[in-house]
Order: structure tokens, then sequence, then C-alpha cells
């Protein structure tokens, strides 16, 4: 099987953000980045599928300035056969742009399978993935928590949905956006670092269509008030019910 | 002397024999020693150490005397057999030689000490041998049961070393009986024994002399040579190998062994199997006699684990012998065969010069006893993954066999090369990588535990051109644990009063990797460990006090290896120190009469010798403590069972090591359990709780803090 698995470069969420001088973007000084969490079980969902059916190749796509390289070098660990930069100086917004570039790439790429994560943990788009599914006129399936395919011809589906799941049946080749619960990740063994060096890495310029939705303005939200110790003791009952009434206006 | 008589040549001819298959199994088994491929660094440097350990460990018997009953008994038939072994030589010779006698060659009161020795130590090893048996067969205590022992094995060897006992005492009576030129005070034994054979004929007590002396002779012979198939191979290899051994010194005691992770068409990472394993980790197999000391004080085994260190060894030696002949079968096969037949309808193939060579058909039995494997087939992930690095197997072996040098080797394979590991590892490794620390705490509130402390940064420190007398690692268990940060908070107060000049690293510290690296991953802990170097080396920081054993060894002791050499002080060393030196403003009053029971940690106490200096802080502290000691204590001490990953994987086998030895602890009477390690501290209070016990768990520092004087409390605060 041919899978193509699209991935991005995000920064670790847990921290406390800034924003840059440019009042539009997140300040990147001291940020770590790995690959975007969905986009690594999009990517252990591919390895898996080969590894089940035997063969096949694995490419994964990233776009974006050199530094997405780590990246690609991380799903190459993984035991993805080859990767491909999509080179542009910065990431833009705009899903619709970055579709372009990834449909530009993948078209005359004969994927049977294209794998995106449900979407990227940093701008939570959810995007991208349908967009190139639209642009290739292929089918789409978003947010699989199962993900099955035993022939080069057709798989199916599962997605979870409030209070219930269902399966859905799709022909190849198709897009399929990819949610958790599909697998966890592989731990890159060292053999597999080792490996990554040596695997194909290929940088093409991004062919990024017009940016056409951006941000204007960022900021991060309100501080929260410190809490108030009112006093100790079955005596403060009172004055914390009458402030939760009239302060709080929760009662 | 006399002629040669038709006895001297049959004997010749079995001496030479012997000799000659004893030699072929020496070279067999050195051979098989060289596959063992895995990285080894030199082992004939810093020759006084080793030569020491060969003395006090080897022919001591230092490590073999800590057990007080078969201590001295094994002690006996050893220093027996070194003694033994000299008059074997001459009684080999009267073989071959008609009539030899030492008599000839030594003045005569060496030569009386000689015979009289040899009569004395037959007798103890005799009697030493006896209990020996007795113990076996009888009391059968539980350390020589279990996987990886051979039962009836042992009882032969011990029968044989008896039989050999036995026809040298009646050797020595017949002689004596035969007055053979022999003072009768100087033949004690002989002489006693003899006079039962006196009323025989002198030809029947020649028989009786002949026929003890060829049992003995031809004993001595089989014994010899029976040795290389047992497990009794120890009596040749483990002189030998305590001289080698790394685990007294030379070197740095416990360190894991660098990996280069950049070599070139490597394709095993770590030990799957002999080959990935150095000469002598297979040297440690041969020198395993199952004594079971390692499995005794394995906390692992102790509490219902799977692992035994013992089967470690027994099994590495098990699969180099069972591969070892069948590689050089294979390589012997693959050598060029100058006359190979040609067109006989064997298969043929070439070497890389081209020469047509035999090769045998591949035999199925033979290919699949190859593709076995020491990790899986005889070591299985689960008894890896038990242990806690507390180096108690590597500690009590007599012969200095390094039971976790293998035990590590093996997970690095596992992680390394197969990525399998206990899930709950992942979320480990990923928030050492990601966050700097194993439980995925926000960096940023690494010093958080600091506000308000006034305490300066090496950052900030760096800015006006000044520098600390101590940097004070902080660790991530002190940094990030509600329950360490009181510990964190108590030693920062103590330095503070006692006018000590300190920085710390605040938000420039990150995990030194040493939990990955004891968890299997090299990868992730040379990543950590050189940036940790980077950033030590950056402040040119010459000395660092840290409250965490852990970081104390892999700070001091491994990080030599990337370049960063500093004074690493624990700060057990460090109380004791300022406590000694009259720097901390103390109570003066006695305070409570505590009864504190000390907790050793295995990274301070066995790896690092730090023993006295908890205890003499704790004395300092509490002028009036009633210190008691737990039944396993010092270098004996029990695991709390949190080292070597432990601390991050479920404990589903077994007893929980936890609270194995909180009621070592609570057994004392103590009503307060003091410990020297963060992780130790976790997994004691979690035992104290477990038990619904009261007995409170407090660092050192705590307890130092808890007696600061009144008004040195006021202005550290």
């Amino acid at each position: 099987m041919k899978i193509a698995v699209c991935i991005k470069r995000v920064p670790d969420m847990d921290v406390k953000f800034k924003i840059a001088a440019s009042g539009t973007a997140v300040d990147e000084t001291g940020l770590k980045f790995d690959m975007s969490d969905f986009d690594g079980y999009a990517a252990e969902a591919a390895l898996q599928i080969n590894e089940k059916l035997g063969g096949g190749e694995i490419t994964a796509i990233c776009l974006g300035p050199d530094t997405v390289g780590e990246t690609l070098r991380k799903a190459l660990s993984m035991g993805i056969d080859k990767a491909v930069q999509l080179k542009c100086d910065a990431v833009p917004f705009d899903g619709y742009a970055i579709a372009q570039a990834l449909a530009a790439e993948l078209k005359g790429g004969n994927y049977d399978l294209i794998l995106f994560g449900r979407m990227s943990i940093d701008s939570s788009n959810q995007s991208v993935g349908p967009m190139v599914a639209e642009l290739l006129g292929l089918p789409c399936v978003t947010a699989a928590s199962r993900l099955d395919v035993s022939a080069k011809t057709s798989g199916t589906a599962q997605r979870e949905l409030e209070g219930a799941s269902e399966t859905v049946s799709f022909p190849l080749p198709a897009v399929v956006s990819i949610d958790e619960g599909v697998a966890r990740p592989r731990y890159p063994s060292l053999k597999g670092i080792m490996a990554a060096k040596k695997k194909p890495l290929e940088v093409k310029p991004a062919q990024l269509g017009a940016a056409t939705v951006t941000v204007t303005r960022m900021e991060l939200p309100p501080e929260r008030n410190a809490g108030r110790i009112i006093g100790e003791g079955p005596d403060t009952v009172p004055e914390l019910v009458r402030l939760l009434q009239t302060e709080a206006k929760v009662l | 002397m006399e002629q040669m008589t038709a006895g001297n040549f049959v004997f010749a001819a079995i001496l030479l024999g012997a000799a000659g298959f004893f030699s072929y199994n020496a070279q067999r088994l050195a051979r098989y020693l060289q596959f063992g491929k895995g990285a080894e660094t030199s082992r004939v440097t810093e020759m006084p150490t080793r030569l020491r350990n060969l003395l006090v460990i080897g022919f001591a018997q230092s490590k073999i005397l800590r057990d007080p009953l078969a201590g001295p008994l094994h002690a006996g038939v050893f220093w027996g057999f070194l003694v033994l072994t000299v008059g074997s030589i001459e009684i080999l010779l009267q073989g071959v030689i008609n009539g030899f006698s030492y008599d000839a060659f030594l003045p005569k009161p060496v030569f009386a000490l000689y015979t009289l020795s040899q009569e004395l130590f037959a007798l103890l090893v005799l009697g030493a041998v006896s209990v020996l048996i007795w113990r076996r067969l009888v009391t059968k205590p539980k350390r020589l049961q279990g996987p990886g022992t051979h039962q009836a094995e042992a009882v032969f060897i011990l029968s044989m070393i008896a039989g050999l006992m036995v026809t040298l005492l009646l050797m020595f009576g017949f002689a004596s009986a035969r007055q053979h030129g022999m003072e009768p005070g100087l033949h004690p034994v002989g002489g006693l024994i003899g006079r039962a054979f006196g009323g025989l004929s002198d030809g029947a007590q020649f028989a009786g002399f002949a026929i003890n002396w060829w049992a003995h002779a031809l004993l001595l012979l089989v014994f010899l040579n029976f040795l290389p198939y047992s497990k009794h191979l120890h009596v040749l290899t483990s002189l030998i190998n305590t001289f080698f051994s790394n685990t007294s010194g030379p070197g740095t005691k416990g360190a894991m062994k660098p990996m280069d992770l950049e070599a070139e068409g490597v394709e095993i990472f770590g030990a799957k199997d002999i080959e990935q394993l150095s000469w002598k980790n297979l040297l440690d197999g041969y020198s395993c006699t199952e004594c079971g000391r390692c499995t005794a004080a394995c906390p692992a085994n102790l509490t219902g684990k799977l692992l035994s260190p013992r089967k470690i060894v027994v099994d590495t030696r098990a699969r180099l012998l069972e591969k070892a002949p069948l590689l050089v079968a294979r390589e012997e096969n693959a050598a060029p065969v100058a006359h190979a037949a040609h067109g006989d309808g064997d298969a043929h193939g070439h070497t890389a010069t081209g020469e047509h060579v035999a090769v045998a058909a591949p035999d199925p039995a033979i290919e699949a006893l190859l593709g076995k494997s020491l990790l899986d087939h005889y070591i299985t992930e689960e008894e890896l993954w038990a242990c806690t690095s507390c180096r108690a197997c590597v500690q009590e072996c007599p012969v200095s066999i390094d039971q976790l040098e293998i035990i590590n080797e093996m997970r690095r394979n596992l992680v390394l090369t197969e990525s399998r590991f206990p899930e709950e590892l992942l979320p480990a490794f990923e928030g050492m990588e990601q966050k700097g620390n194993p439980w995925s705490f926000a960096p940023g509130d690494r010093a958080a535990w600091a506000e308000g402390l006034e305490i300066p940064t090496m950052a900030e420190l760096a800015a006006s051109n000044d520098t600390p007398d101590i940097l004070f690692w902080v660790g991530c268990m002190g940094s990030f644990d509600d329950r360490a940060k009181k510990v964190t908070v108590a030693f920062a107060r103590i330095l503070k009063a006692a006018g000590v000049k300190f920085a710390i690293l605040g938000q420039e510290e990150a995990c030194h990797g040493d939990p990955a690296r004891r968890m299997g991953n090299e990868y992730l802990y040379q990543v950590l460990a050189k940036a940790a170097v980077e950033t030590l080396n950056g402040y040119k920081v010459t000395t660092i006090v840290t409250h965490c054993p852990h970081c104390f060894h892999q700070i001091g002791k491994e990080f030599p290896q990337w370049g960063g050499t500093y004074e690493v002080i624990h700060h057990s060393e460090y109380l004791e120190r300022l406590l000694r030196e009259g720097r901390v403003p103390m109570d003066e009053g006695d305070g409570e009469r505590l009864v504190v029971a000390y907790h050793d940690s295995c990274y301070l106490g066995r790896y690092n010798d730090v023993i006295d200096a908890p205890r003499e802080t704790i004395r300092r502290a509490l002028p009036i403590v009633d210190l008691v000691e737990p039944a396993r204590t010092k270098d004996r001490g029990l695991c709390c069972g949190a080292g070597g990953g432990r601390m991050w994987m479920e404990e589903k086998a077994g007893k929980r090591i936890n609270v194995e030895r909180t009621e070592e602890l609570l057994a004392t009477g103590a009503d307060t359990i003091a410990v020297a390690c963060p992780f130790c501290m976790t997994m004691i209070a979690d035992g104290v709780t477990a038990k619904g016990a009261t007995a409170d768990v407090l660092d050192l520092a705590e307890l130092v803090a808890g007696r600061l004087a009144p008004e040195a409390t006021a202005s550290a605060s």
C-alpha cells in the first residue's frame, strides 16, 4: 500500500505561552516542538496497515521551514520510509493555502491512502485534510478512531459521535483524518533513529495557495482572579453563602 | 630413587591422557569466551587494586566470610585446597617417579611442617565438606534451591571431595602403620588412623596404601576433568574472575558502561544474545557456582518476583554452552578446505577471496538452536524489568560477578533495538525528553519552591560576575514532588542559616537522564546528560550538592564519561560536615528523645559507600536520639523498591518491596524513619500508610532543620 501521512510540527502545549512582538503569533523562544499528537496517531496507523499487509511504502510530508526536518526525522525513526519537506518561510494560518500546496505534492504520487491527524493541536482548524480531499477529488473520512484497510480497493473506519459511534466504508484511494484511539504511536528505537538518518528526505518548494484568511490579533485569556479565603469553621458559612449569592451570583 | 615400574608407566599414560583432556577443555572454554564481542574496557588497568581484590576477595575470602556458617566452611575447604594442592603435585609425581618425595629437596623442619599441614588440612576439609553435604541433604537452606541450581551435581562434587580426603587420610594411615621413615609426632592424624592397621601384615599394609594412593590419584584426575563440565568450574575461574572484575574497583563502582551510539553498521544495540555480551560477562557465567547469595539478597526475588540474579548468570552460561559449540562448528566448516572434493553432491560456497569451500547442508535442529537467543528464550522481559538496580547481588557475590551489567545490557536491547518496555515507561521517557523531568511537570514550575526564599540562580550570579561556593542541584523530585519540595526547602534553610553561599540553576536545571539510563534508554540518557554537562560546564561549576542520591551518583560518577567533572556531595555528607564544623546554629536543648531507624539508600550506601555520614548527621542533630538499625542495614540495606526505573513501573507480582522494607523498619520500634533520598521517601511513606502505622518519615534535612536555633529559623525564613 502506498500511503502518505501529512504531519505538522507544533509547539508543546503544556507551557505558558507569550505573544510575539507582532501581536499575531506566539513567541517561539524557549518552546519545544514535536509532531502534532493526532499526526502521530496517523503515522502509527499507516505503519500498522503496511505491517499487516506487508510491503508498501509510506511517505511523510510536512510543510514549513527547515526546522520541520527534525519532525520528519522523527516520523522516519518510527519506521516511515521517506520524507518530503514542502519548504516555506512560515506556515500560513489559512488551511486552504496549505491544502493547495499539499494537493500539488500528493497529486502525482499515486497514493492509495492519504492520512492526516484529525486536527493540529496548535491551530485546531480541522480543515486541511478535507480540503485536500476536495482538491484531489477523493472521498474523505474525518476523525476516524478505527481504521481497517485490508485490501487495496476499500476500507472501513469507525467514527465516534456524541454517545454513539458509526462505521463507514469507502473506496480507495481516499483521504482519512485520524482521531485518537487508533493506536498509540510507537516509541522510536535507537535502531529506528539510526536508520532514519539514512532515509531520503526530499526538500521541495511549497506551492502555497494565496492566503485569504489571516490572523489580525492574538491575545491571552484574562488572568483569573486569585481565590479568597473568607475564614475557617462553620461560622463563616453564612458569609460564604452571602458572597456566592451577591458577588459570584451562582446561587 | 628407584627404577620406573610398570605401574609408573601405566600412571604416566593416564596422567598424560588426563592432562591432555583437561587442556582440550580449557582451550575450548577459553575459545567460547571470544564469542562475547560486547564492548569492554581494558581489564589489566590499575593492577594494585586488582591484586588487592585477588588477595582480599579471592584468597582471603572476604566476601565468602560474610555468611557466618557457610563462609568459614567454604574458606576451610578453599584454603585446604590450596595447601593440599602442594601435596597433590607430590602424589602425581610419585606416580611417575617411583619413590618421589619432597623429603629429598626440603630441609627437614620444612618437610615436617609440610607433612603436618597435609594431615591437618585433609582432616579440616573432610570435616567442612561433611557439614556442607549434611547442609545440602538435611537442612537445605533456601538460597541453595530454586531455578538455575543443580542439586545432585553439588552433592556429587562434595562427595568427590570427601572421597579425596578419605583416601588421602587412609594413605597417611597406612604409611604411618608401615613406619615409612616417618616421625610419629608429626603425623598425629595418620598415626591415629595407622593404629587401626597395626595388626595387619606388611603386605596388607602395603596393599592398603597402594589402593588408597591409586584411588586418590585417579579421583583427583577425574575431579579435575569433571570441573569443566560442571558448575564447579568456579574452582578454575573464580580467582581469574575476581582479578578481572571491576565490581569492587578499579574504575567507578556502579557506573554503567557508556555506549557508542554513533558506531557504524551496528544492528543490535544492547545484548540480545551471548555475542553482544562481553567476554567478562561470559566469564562471570563460568565463575558462578550457584551459591545463591545474590538471589537471597535480591529485593525483587525476596518479594516474589520472577527475577533471580543467579538465574541470569546461570542462563548466560547455559546459552553460551549451547550456542558456542555450534558457532565453533560453523567457523570450522566455513574455513577453506584445501582439497575439497568437487562434484560430490555436497553444497558448496565461496569465501570472500573466492576459495571454494565445503558447506554442510544446514541442519534444521542446529539452525533452530542458533535462532534462539538468551533474551526471551532463557531470560524474559518480566525478569529484567523487575530489577531495582539496587546492587545487592553484585555486592554479595563472593567471586565478583556483575549480574547487574547483564541485566542492564539486556534492558538496553529491549529499549534501543526492540522498543519493547512496560507501557508505563513511555510517559516517563517522553516527559524526560520533552519536559526535562520524568513526570511531565511544567518545566516553568521547576523553581516554584524557591519563590520568596531569595535564592539566586546561576544565571543571576553570572550576570553580576559572581560565583557561589556550591551549586545546589535540586533534582526533579526535589523540584516538583510536593513531599520532596519540603526537603528541598528544609535543606535550603539550613544552607542559609549556615551562611553557605549557594545558587540553583532554576529553570536551567533539567533531568540528567539517569532514570532513562537505568531503564535501558541510553540514547535519551546521553542527550540529557550531555545537555546537563554543557549547562554545568558553561557556568564552570566546581562543587555540587544534592539531596537526591541518584543525582549524586549520576553527576558525580557518570558525568565524567561526558566531560563533566565536579566535586559532587550528597547532602547527608554536607550536613555532617556543616554540623561537625559547628557552622549550623542549632538549638542548644537536647530536644525530643526520638527512636530513629535510618533507611540506607542503595545509591548512597552500596553504590557510594556513604554509610556513616547520614547516621552521624542524625546523632549531631538529635543529641539524645536512640538510633536503631533494621535487620538488613548499611551495605546490606534492603532497597525501597524505586530504583532502576521501578519508580515508574507498576508492581503487580508478589509483595510490594516498599511494604517489605517498611515492615522491617517498623519492627525496630522506631517512631521516626529517617531517609536521605526522595525516592525512598515516597516508597517508605507509602509503606507506612499501607501498614496503617504512625511513624514519621523524615529526610535528614528535615531532622536538622527542625532543630535549627530559633533566631536562625527566623532569619532564614
